[in-house]
């Protein structure tokens, strides 16, 4: 059986002998990587670097918050703006692959400019099973490049170091609560972020849509949840379509995006249930998606799809 | 503490399977599968799981080196999905692409009582993700279950310890899946 505690304990000791000098962890705040900087800063101190990437494609005040939670932490952390050169790469890009991977590599430019300038020879990534996995490789089939295995660029100059590469969420978690982070409930956000949850061309003005119609889900579930009128999902989120639809607004006819609501229940992602969403909190956030959002959004769906046939998110 | 290896065919939960086996305290390691009989004997296992994976069973003539495996072992084996297909390949029965592939939630029928379903009810949830299927069972061998679209969901050889499952009792979704790990744990410690 897995012990967190266990875990803890043997991690740090290889962790000292395997890093012998400055190391960069690639931070974006969610349960993974939080366990895998906590993990290192007991071993090596301020020897480790955090630094958050705000891509452009992060949740609604997302990376503000992250700054923040790297203080709560007492990380040694930098905050680097490249949401510019995010979206310049990925302009006319709508292939879910390519999406992937030059996000992949933009991150890796990111850490390396940092560790040419600070002098640091380790990457820390909080991959964990599902991400090599899916990646593929060999006999393994690619189902999509996570952006930190399959999306890294062949000649990345910092040596990798992944202490949670053989662990599953929940495992993770389990670690996360026995060091009492505060981040060890919240729910899975993929490193590409928005950019895959915009099927079709990830630019600025789409963004915008589906990071409201994100906010208005998980807002409208949290509150639910905390009133006790469903359980909390494994992750709940918006995609925006790459289609149109008719609709009619106020005596006129409106012709705009699709949002599809998908919620899933799993523990570690590998298989999914989707969520049975009461459907008077599917009301809720239904009209409020198509009220906030009215020059935009005409219609939201529902997805009811499991995995396997399809996957968590959409690309 | 028994020792239970798995042999890697490219699955998707092959590491899933890993995982099970370890939470039931079950000394396991994944192995690739060109890995030598002689090797496997060498680390004195007490049973095999053939993960699944993406090569096509009706389409492809070999599999690493399992064919070995099935001719050799005394110890008991269990074939998940592309690992029960190969085993029935092997055996003398025909995989191909199902007419009905099958992903996702499905209602599991057995058919016959045995160790390795004991305690499971006779109808219960699996979880699925095939394109191909056994379609013809070895004379060797006896079905042990199915499902509305897939009439071999379940197989046992009548003589050896060999066991296959199309569907994926790794899964967290299958909802029985952890005791027929069990259950296959107590037939390698026999």
């Amino acid at each position: 059986m897995f012990k967190a505690e266990k875990f803890i304990e043997e991690t740090i000791n290889n962790l000292k002998k395997e890093i012998s000098g400055k190391s960069l962890i690639a931070f974006s705040g969610g349960v993974d990587s939080s366990v895998c900087a906590s993990l290192v800063n007991k071993a090596i101190g301020n020897n480790l670097v955090a630094v958050h990437v705000d891509t452009g494609y992060m949740r609604k005040n997302e990376s503000s918050d992250v700054k923040k939670l790297m203080e709560r932490m007492g990380l040694n952390s930098r905050f680097v703006d490249a949401s510019k050169e995010f979206y310049s790469a990925l302009k006319g890009v709508d292939d879910p692959e390519r999406k992937r991977k030059i996000i992949g590599e933009k991150f890796i430019r990111v850490f390396e400019k940092v560790a040419k300038k600070e002098k640091i020879q380790y990457l820390v990534q909080g991959t964990i099973a599902p991400d090599w996995i899916e990646s593929g490789g060999e006999l393994r089939d690619t189902i999509k490049s996570h952006h930190n295995v399959g999306g890294l660029p062949k000649d990345i100059n910092l040596k990798l170091v992944e202490p949670l590469r053989d662990l599953y969420k929940d495992e993770v978690r389990n670690i996360a609560r026995e060091l009492k982070l505060e981040v060890s409930e919240r729910q899975p956000f993929p490193g590409p972020g928005l950019a895959v949850r915009i099927l079709g061309k990830a630019n600025p003005e789409r963004v915008e849509i589906v990071r409201e119609a994100c906010f208005i889900i998980e807002d409208e579930i949290d509150k639910s949840v905390k009133k006790g009128k469903m359980e909390q999902p494994w992750q709940y989120f918006a995609v925006l379509l790459p289609v149109k639809s008719v609709g009619v607004h106020g005596d006129r006819r409106a012709y705009g995006d699709v949002i599809a609501v998908r919620s899933v229940e799993s523990i570690d992602a590998m298989t999914c249930n989707y969520s049975g969403i009461p459907h008077e909190i599917l009301d809720r956030i239904s009209t409020r998606i198509t009220n906030t959002l009215k020059e935009k959004v005409n219609r939201v769906v529902y997805d009811i799809t499991n995995k396997p046939p399809g996957t968590v998110e959409w690309e | 503490m028994v020792k239970i290896f798995v042999v890697d065919n490219g699955g998707q939960w092959t590491h899933r399977e890993w995982r099970t086996l370890r939470d039931l305290n079950v000394e396991t390691k994944i192995v690739t599968n060109n890995i030598s009989f002689d090797e496997l004997v060498k680390e004195d296992i007490n049973g095999l799981v053939l993960s699944g994976g993406a090569p096509r069973i009706g389409l492809n003539e070999t599999l690493g080196n399992i064919d070995e495996y099935l001719e050799k072992a005394n110890f008991p084996i269990l074939g998940i999905c592309a690992g029960h297909q190969y085993m029935a390949h092997f055996f003398g029965g025909v995989a191909k692409p199902a007419k009905k592939p099958e992903y996702g939630k499905i209602e599991l029928i057995i058919l016959k009582e045995d160790a390795i379903f004991k305690g499971v009810p006779k109808k219960s949830i699996v979880w699925e993700s095939h394109n191909d299927e056994v379609t013809k069972l070895p004379i060797s061998f006896i079905c042990l279950a199915e499902s509305e679209s897939c009439k071999i969901q379940a197989m046992k050889h009548k003589n050896k310890p060999f066991y296959g499952l199309q569907f994926h009792p790794e899964v967290e979704h299958t909802e029985y899946g952890e005791l027929i790990f069990k259950n296959f744990v107590k037939l390698c410690k026999i």
